[in-house]
């Protein structure tokens, strides 16, 4: 089944994302240099456990008190266009899979209740809301690793329905033993390090903390996202629907959208396998001869913040002219689509950008570069 | 003004103090014998608020919990450190309706998962309203937590409903209309809970939201 996308297009006012490499403009130079931020850790932090590729700030995930997501944030938040954020006409819409759920494991080994006044997810947007003085009207979505896209097609519908002036979508996720033991049990977080689309015998994953921020506008000029798919096929909770059915609805989608248009497509690219060989395989079917990039290899999954940091990255990509190739991938890949090396951005008229996560959810925007 | 009609209506308020395993004995006619006895209370609770609603592909589904599968995620933390995969992967939100759907082998066009608190309700039925499918389907809930309620971090009862909403007037059990001009300051929105209640009760509600004003009556 097909399903159209929400065509509609939206101006990007601004946009910056932060990594353990740096802001977009510093990581996509990293990127460019072909340098790897997943470093072998263990998988427990300071509880130990195997050794598992992670992409931590400031080199350690162990929990803190305040929690250690939060000075990073601030910084980022420095560079957000200001206006009366959560408030009226700008609304803000925060998005992650994570939030504060990294201090709940820590509430389980020190016992200290300050570690849970910000585990739910509301209560760490409220923490958020209070350091960056934004107002109530703060949306949370949390769909896994589709979010940040679910959280820029919501923006999206609020300025076209007329009902926000300009809208901040927000995302943050840093990795914790929570979601690195998590994973780890389920084998795809393990001692390999992620190599997103080549063939090999096993797959396997990196996590990495990530955050980034979009201010969204209906008529800005510069960089507009034209369309978003959306698609949600239920198979299975980890599994795709082995057919590859729900890659292809949100593909053929941005197809029509993209009406013909040369574009290079940002896969999900995580490194698993059967997703992978699927989306590869989706995307070069669809828009045969587009090349095909994922920087999960470098920078790990960030997980529900992974549309947006990546949109950040592509953001930055674009202003340098040249787009960072498939780090840490390999040869043979699952297709000749797989960019390995960069390649200029020259001569490309449109961007795809593509997020998948569990329950067989789908995402995709269509990025028109300024 | 937005407006959008009320169809099928379903809310589960189990008697206080069941546990999951009282939910499954409950409402086990209604699930499939294999599937029953993984899911969690939340999941047991949504499955029941959506018996008798025939998805369809081109569906829309909004899901709004606060603190969402709470006792996954309680158990989850306390099997470190040989953390368990079954309760990493249903403590993800939105488990909740993902479990009954996957069950159902039901695709949707698109699924909006919230996880919000004071906003939550109003938040939910915006997503809702400016969802273009046929139909949209807004489920929520909650399930009663052990040692995180305890500390304040989880719902201190278990509730479900389900709504499904349309442009379609002719049959409507309710209205829900949203009016966007932003009022002068915000009232307070109803919590998930207390939205649940007035929903199992057709009671009428009307505030002032962040974004305009809400009214949602019953015919």
């Amino acid at each position: 089944m097909i399903f159209d996308a929400d065509q509609l297009s939206t101006g990007i006012v601004a946009c910056d994302g932060l990594t353990p490499l740096g802001n977009a403009e510093a990581t996509v130079a990293a990127l460019l240099d072909g340098r790897i931020a997943l470093k072998l850790q263990p998988v427990l932090g300071r509880d130990g456990g195997d050794p598992v590729p992670l992409a931590v700030l400031g080199g350690t995930m162990d929990e803190t008190l305040p929690p250690r997501w939060l000075e990073p944030l601030r910084t980022l938040a420095t560079r957000i266009p200001p206006a009366a954020w959560g408030t009226g006409r700008y609304p803000v819409v925060v998005t992650s899979s994570n939030f504060g759920v990294g201090s709940m494991y820590a509430f389980t080994r020190d016992q200290d209740a300050r570690h849970l006044r910000h585990g739910p997810p509301f209560a760490s947007v409220d923490m958020l809301r209070r350091e960056l003085g934004w107002g109530d009207d703060v949306t949370v979505f949390s769909h896994a690793c589709v979010t940040a896209q679910l959280g820029l097609a919501h923006a999206t519908r609020l300025l076209h329905a007329g009902i926000a002036e300009r809208v901040l979508v927000f995302s943050f996720d840093f990795v914790s033993p929570f979601v690195a033991g998590g994973f780890h049990s389920l084998k795809i977080l393990n001692g390999t390090m992620p190599a997103p689309f080549a063939v090999r015998d096993v797959g396997a994953i990196g996590l990495g903390d990530g955050a980034a921020f979009a201010v969204l506008a209906r008529d800005a000029a510069g960089p507009q996202l034209e369309a978003h798919a959306l698609h949600n096929e239920m198979h299975h909770f980890t599994a795709n629907e082995p057919s590859g059915a729900g890659f292809k609805s949100t593909a053929h989608a941005m197809a029509k959208t993209a009406r013909g248009r040369r574009v290079w497509i940002k896969g999900h690219g995580t490194g698993t396998l059967d997703a992978g060989r699927l989306e590869a395989e989706t995307w070069a079917k669809v828009f045969p001869a587009a090349p095909l990039v994922s920087w999960k290899g470098s920078l790990g999954h960030t997980l529900g913040s992974c549309g947006l940091v990546e949109l950040a990255l592509t953001l930055a990509a674009l202003r340098r002219g040249k787009i960072p190739g498939t780090i840490a991938g390999a040869t043979p890949s699952f297709t000749s689509e797989v960019a390995l090396a960069p390649f200029s951005a020259n001569g490309f008229e449109a961007v795809v950008l593509a997020s998948n996560a569990f329950g067989g959810a789908h995402a995709a925007m269509l990025l028109r570069p300024s | 003004m937005i407006t959008r009609f009320i169809h099928h209506v379903r809310v589960d308020r189990p008697p206080a103090g069941e546990s999951a395993a009282e939910a499954r004995e409950r409402l086990r006619e209604k699930f499939p014998r294999g599937a029953v006895r993984r899911m969690t209370h939340l999941g047991l609770l949504i499955g029941s608020t959506l018996e008798g609603l025939a998805l369809s592909a081109d569906d829309a589904a909004v899901y709004a919990s606060s603190f969402a599968e709470t006792r996954a995620l309680e158990d989850f933390l306390l099997s470190f450190p040989s953390a368990s995969p079954l309760l990493f992967q249903t403590s993800i939100h939105p488990g909740g309706v993902q479990q009954v759907l996957i069950g159902r082998q039901q695709a949707v066009a698109r699924l909006w998962p919230l996880a919000g608190q004071t906003r939550l309700v109003e938040q939910a039925l915006l997503t809702a309203l400016l969802e273009t499918a046929p139909r949209v389907v807004l489920v929520g809930g909650e399930e009663r937590g052990t040692w995180m309620l305890e500390r304040g971090m989880a719902s201190d009862r278990a509730f479900a409903f389900a709504l499904s909403l349309s442009r379609e007037a002719d049959g409507a059990m309710g209205r829900l209309e949203f009016t966007p001009p932003p009022p002068d300051g915000a009232g307070s929105c109803p919590m998930l809970g207390a939205f649940a209640d007035a929903v199992a009760e057709r009671r009428p509600l009307a505030w002032r939201g962040t974004g305009g004003a809400w009214s949602l009556t019953w015919t």
